[in-house]
């Protein structure tokens, strides 16, 4: 293993490979003494570098077990059988639920985008809500965060959704559980809004300073099941120049929530925004944030008109179906489409 | 290289007289002596007073230095080390096989590049389950949370006629979920040593690396700060070549597309980069009808532009 591979700043390296420092062995071969003396940083610096080089050659003794797993991994039949345990949101629409294969899935990274008015917040917000459904009615039972860019987080429109959802849970249970009167729903649209975690980010760096910390954040309120990020794109958009450091930047956002979906367990979805693209001789519209940023999601939902209904479009996904399924946005909040034809679209 | 005082330890000829030695001819290091005239040297060692002595140091520095480089092959250990151990793996479709000539080679790096929904971690699913069929293991480096174990369960419960066997097959594959540039070279230096230490056993052997995608761990880190995120590709690079070609696996990364300047999508990484994969084939896949495009960028042995067209690639 090279020093170029050691995570050290480039400053260290340098003078590392000025002092003849170019190989593992040669810095494990000398003393802290050695190392002020011969690259001028100061004792704790150095250490931290022998530190580095000894736990990569450790990594090259450390051959004991004569297994092929490397820790970390996990085998592909281990993970089909966790998937079927896996935990799924409901979108309260069920031919959106039923192209998405039940839900938005956690553990993975949902991107939905579509042209302004659409309802990509009301879909947020929807989801926002539905994580909390106890466990008793289908639901997660857990807590949202909601990181809001735009400013278009309405209370008063998140309380008229908690409430729709409570009747929609106390008329589940009055079907199912007629004879059981104890089996009342036992929560208040408060108690959905308490469970709501709210953050207002303002520019492009407080978003990157607050995705740094959710982890921490997660960690210490372990409930979370879903982050919603609307928008991704707001602060990127606008005013930057350099579009170079934009790419470096979403990239390692983008990495990081992949790292806090898979390790923590919790759905993000991401709300973006629509630009124009020429393509072929034609103007066409796709999500905002350019070509790199297509790939930093796992499933991709685009939300387009369709005369005068509201569809759904799964664009990239790794197992399910492309299709598309018409939903609509009332006053109680996602709800199926009102009009005749229900069928869903394969595409 | 290293200072020649550090060599003091382990080697006793290189004691401090024939590091004064060294220093008078303006030799600090193992890379100095290397750039200086050897016979000069020997010529003026033979007229110190302990000449001998000073000879076998400089014999010595020379016996380190052949112990450090690679052995030497000529055509026909080549030829032979192919015929015996760089098969050719089928990817499980094929119209990418035709296009590979075969497949996936053993000591090859395979890159597929295309812009998003294309199909990339497609043929990279499928890919897997069919080298898992044939009883050899595959690990796969995901960074984007997109292997999907159902879709793989689909592959192998396609063509596989018992149920039971599914187990088996499915432990063949392994997945390590990967977020940063750093946690790919840890785990690329693991498996290294995992194989150089591995007793060989059929059933167990990878053979088959994937990392999808590399992009996303290197366009952070590229032109940063300085040159070490482009330092950084190249050495993942020369790993991933140097894994294939050392311990006999089939490497195949993706990568993503960028803008080029006349508005055509190019593969992303940059110009340095192309010369890194052996084999780069290029995906497009039109949404409304379905038809997806395979075309060959560069291969060592097959013509570019060939290409494959077909709807539903794989079903």
């Amino acid at each position: 293993m090279e020093i170029g591979m050691l995570p050290i700043s480039a400053s260290k390296r340098g003078k590392l490979l000025a002092a003849g420092y170019t190989t593992l062995h040669s810095i494990l071969r000398t003393s802290t003494t050695h190392l002020v003396r011969d690259i001028e940083v100061s004792e704790s610096e150095a250490l931290e570098i022998l530190n580095f080089a000894t736990r990569s050659n450790d990594l090259d003794k450390s051959s004991g077990s004569n297994t092929n797993v490397i820790d970390g991994g996990q085998t592909a039949w281990d993970m089909l059988n966790e998937e079927r345990f896996s935990s799924l949101i409901t979108t309260s629409c069920l031919d959106l639920d039923n192209i998405l294969g039940g839900g938005i899935n956690c553990k993975e990274v949902t991107e939905i985008g579509g042209v302004p008015g659409i309802g990509k917040t009301q879909i947020g917000i929807q989801l926002a809500v539905n994580v909390q459904i106890p466990l008793d009615y289908g639901g997660l039972g857990g807590k949202a965060i909601y990181i809001d860019t735009e400013g278009s987080f309405m209370v008063e429109r998140v309380l008229q959704i908690a409430e729709a959802c409570i009747e929609d849970m106390s008329e589940y249970s009055h079907h199912f559980h007629k004879d059981n009167q104890a089996f009342g729903v036992k929560m208040h649209p408060n108690s959905i809004l308490e469970n709501i975690f709210y953050f207002r980010v303002c520019s492009y760096t407080e978003q990157i300073a607050l995705v740094n910390y959710l982890d921490k954040f997660v960690t210490e309120h372990k409930d979370v099941k879903i982050i919603i990020i609307d928008s991704v794109t707001f602060h990127f958009r606008q005013d930057f120049d350099d579009m170079a450091l934009r790419t470096r930047l979403l990239g390692e956002m983008s990495l990081k929530l992949m790292k806090l979906a898979k390790n923590l367990s919790l759905a993000v979805v991401m709300l973006n925004q629509v630009t124009t693209k020429h393509i072929e001789g034609s103007f066409q519209l796709t999500l905002a944030l350019g070509d790199s940023w297509s790939h930093s999601c796992t499933n991709r939902i685009i939300l387009y008109w369709n005369g005068d209904e509201r569809h759904a479009y799964i664009d990239k996904s790794p197992s399910l179906k492309s299709a598309s399924a018409p939903y609509s946005v009332t006053s109680r909040g996602i709800r199926n489409s009102t009009s005749s034809s229900k069928r869903i679209k394969m595409v | 290289m290293a200072p020649l005082n550090s060599l003091s330890k382990e080697y006793p000829l290189i004691d401090s007289n024939f590091q004064t030695f060294c220093a008078s001819h303006a030799i600090y290091s193992v890379e100095d002596f290397l750039l200086h005239d050897l016979d000069a040297l020997f010529a003026s060692a033979a007229n110190h007073s302990n000449s001998e002595r000073l000879k076998q140091g400089i014999h010595q520095l020379l016996l380190i230095v052949d112990a450090l480089h690679p052995p030497v092959l000529n055509g026909l250990q080549l030829i032979e080390d192919a015929k015996r151990n760089k098969h050719v793996f089928s990817t499980g479709c094929e119209g990418i096989d035709a296009l590979l000539g075969g497949g996936l080679r053993v000591g090859q790096l395979t890159e597929l590049v295309g812009p998003s929904s294309s199909g990339k971690t497609q043929v990279c699913l499928m890919s897997s389950s069919t080298v898992a069929k044939n009883k050899c293991s595959v690990i796969y480096l995901d960074t984007g949370n997109s292997f999907s174990p159902q879709r793989i369960a689909y592959f192998v419960g396609q063509s596989s006629d018992y149920v039971s066997v599914n187990q088996n097959i499915l432990d063949r594959i392994i997945c390590y979920p990967v977020f940063d540039v750093y946690q790919m070279f840890d785990l690329l230096h693991q498996l290294k040593i995992n194989l150089r230490s591995q007793i060989v056993k059929s059933d167990h052997q990878v053979q088959v690396l994937i990392v999808d995608s590399i992009s996303s761990l290197i366009t952070p880190i590229l032109r940063g700060n300085g040159p070490q995120g482009h330092a950084l590709m190249i050495s993942s690079g020369f790993l991933l070549k140097q894994l294939a070609h050392e311990h006999n696996i089939a490497v195949l990364v993706t990568n993503h597309v960028v803008g080029g300047d006349d508005g055509n999508p190019k593969p992303a990484l940059g110009e340095s980069w192309k010369s890194v994969p052996h084999v780069r084939l290029l995906l497009s896949r039109d949404c409304r009808s379905n038809v997806s495009n395979i075309s060959i960028i560069k291969h060592p042995a097959m013509a570019s532009g060939r290409s494959a067209t077909s709807t539903r690639l794989f079903v």
